[in-house]
């Protein structure tokens, strides 16, 4: 799976996760809190200027960019008809601020830092025995590891579907690849023990 | 939490991102093209239950968050949390724990087929459908400042293509109960 990090050594890149994931947060407070066109307009700038500093290929960048925009200007134009220009505006600014904010941290903070954030933040929570800081990284390093599996498992199904001439519907795709992947949780599970991986009986 | 509920959390998070690679399909009767990536997240309800099945819809949202393209259309990164749409992807999580608490109490496995089926729908139309556009259009609302009303309308066209789905669910959610049931085996 290709994640949406770019390696890169700007200013954002040499942040640490932590400070770039606080300040992303605060900055969303600040967005959802303030109504002053102003404000609100000098802070979109400078989060495109932020992105823009990442240097990305413009063609990528739109890429990456599209889907959340296309609904921001879909839901703003909604609200212009629905309400006010005034209204819309401030609400197409504040999300289009916080998106490419967002987007930037995505592109610079790789999937161990983030992964590194989110067992620090689990940690209280291990302590009160909720649950694993651990598991987290192993639950989703499987998903990861399963994802091509699982698609080619909907592939062989799909054939199968083609090859009785059939139309593939989802009802009928579904429950096989469901049924034929969690059939396979015994002997992942039994794997993981083997290595003791998670320590316990 | 044993190792092979870990497992198949995983997996169905793995099965709801691969329903997300799927080409959305048009229907004539309903104006927007529906995404099977939602229909996994009542899957994962009906499917694994309450606790399991919304730990499988965290671990979507977590790997979408630090920057894998795991949601429907190739969409990943913190910039998805920030869409005007972004209550749907909050109310995911609900959606999966109401339609798991649900089935786990109206579907038992000496009951008929039928009321089977029922109870699974029920569930799902409950989570996938009520609580989610609850939390979507709420979300909705808020964020654009339009009003519960303005924002109920706007997001009317979809609902058809979920109540769909809470079929689909259904009949795949008796299916797998037959052939590999889960649900009675709560974590």
């Amino acid at each position: 799976m290709r994640t949406l990090y770019v390696s890169g050594d700007s200013l954002l890149h040499r942040i640490s996760p932590r400070v770039k994931l606080v300040g992303l947060a605060a900055l969303s407070v600040v967005l959802f809190a303030s109504r002053s066109p102003t404000l609100l307009g000098t802070l979109c700038v400078a989060s495109a200027a932020t992105y823009l500093l990442l240097r990305l290929p413009l063609h990528e960048s739109w890429q990456r960019l599209r889907p959340v925009l296309l609904t921001i200007v879909i839901v703003g134009l909604f609200t212009l008809v629905a309400d006010s220009a005034p209204q819309a505006g401030i609400f197409v600014l504040r999300l289009t601020s916080l998106m490419l904010l967002a987007a930037a941290v995505t592109a610079t903070t790789s999937i161990s830092d983030f992964m590194g954030e989110i067992t620090a933040l689990a940690m209280p929570f291990e302590r009160i025995g909720l649950l694993k800081a651990a598991d987290i990284g192993l639950a989703v390093g499987l998903v990861v590891r399963f994802v091509p599996e699982v698609l080619a498992r909907y592939q062989a199904v799909r054939d199968a579907h083609h090859a009785r001439g059939l139309k593939p519907r989802m009802l009928t795709t579904a429950v096989p690849m469901i049924i034929l992947t969690l059939r396979n949780a015994d002997e992942i599970a039994s794997a993981i023990d083997a290595r003791g991986l998670r320590r316990q009986k | 939490m044993l190792t092979r509920d870990l497992v198949l959390t995983a997996l169905f998070a793995a099965i709801i991102v691969v329903l997300g690679l799927l080409p959305p399909i048009m229907l004539g009767f309903i104006p927007v093209p529906i995404t099977a990536q939602s229909l996994g997240v009542m899957l994962a309800g009906v499917v694994l239950g309450a606790k399991r099945g919304t730990i499988a819809v965290l671990l979507v949202l977590l790997l979408a968050a630090i920057g894998l393209p795991v949601l429907s259309g190739g969409r990943g990164g913190l910039g998805v949390f920030a869409a005007p749409t972004t209550g749907y992807l909050i109310g995911w999580v609900a959606a999966a724990f109401v339609t798991g608490f649900l089935s786990e109490r109206l579907v038992r496995r000496e009951q008929t087929g039928l009321v089977q089926g029922a109870g699974f729908f029920v569930s799902a139309l409950m989570g996938g459908v009520v609580v989610l556009y609850a939390f979507g259009i709420v979300y909705l609302a808020l964020v654009t400042g339009m009003g519960f009303s303005k924002a109920f309308l706007g997001s009317l066209a979809f609902i058809p293509g979920d109540a769909l789905k809470a079929v689909v669910a259904a009949l795949a959610g008796r299916a797998v109960m037959v052939g590999y049931p889960l649900l009675p085996q709560r974590a």
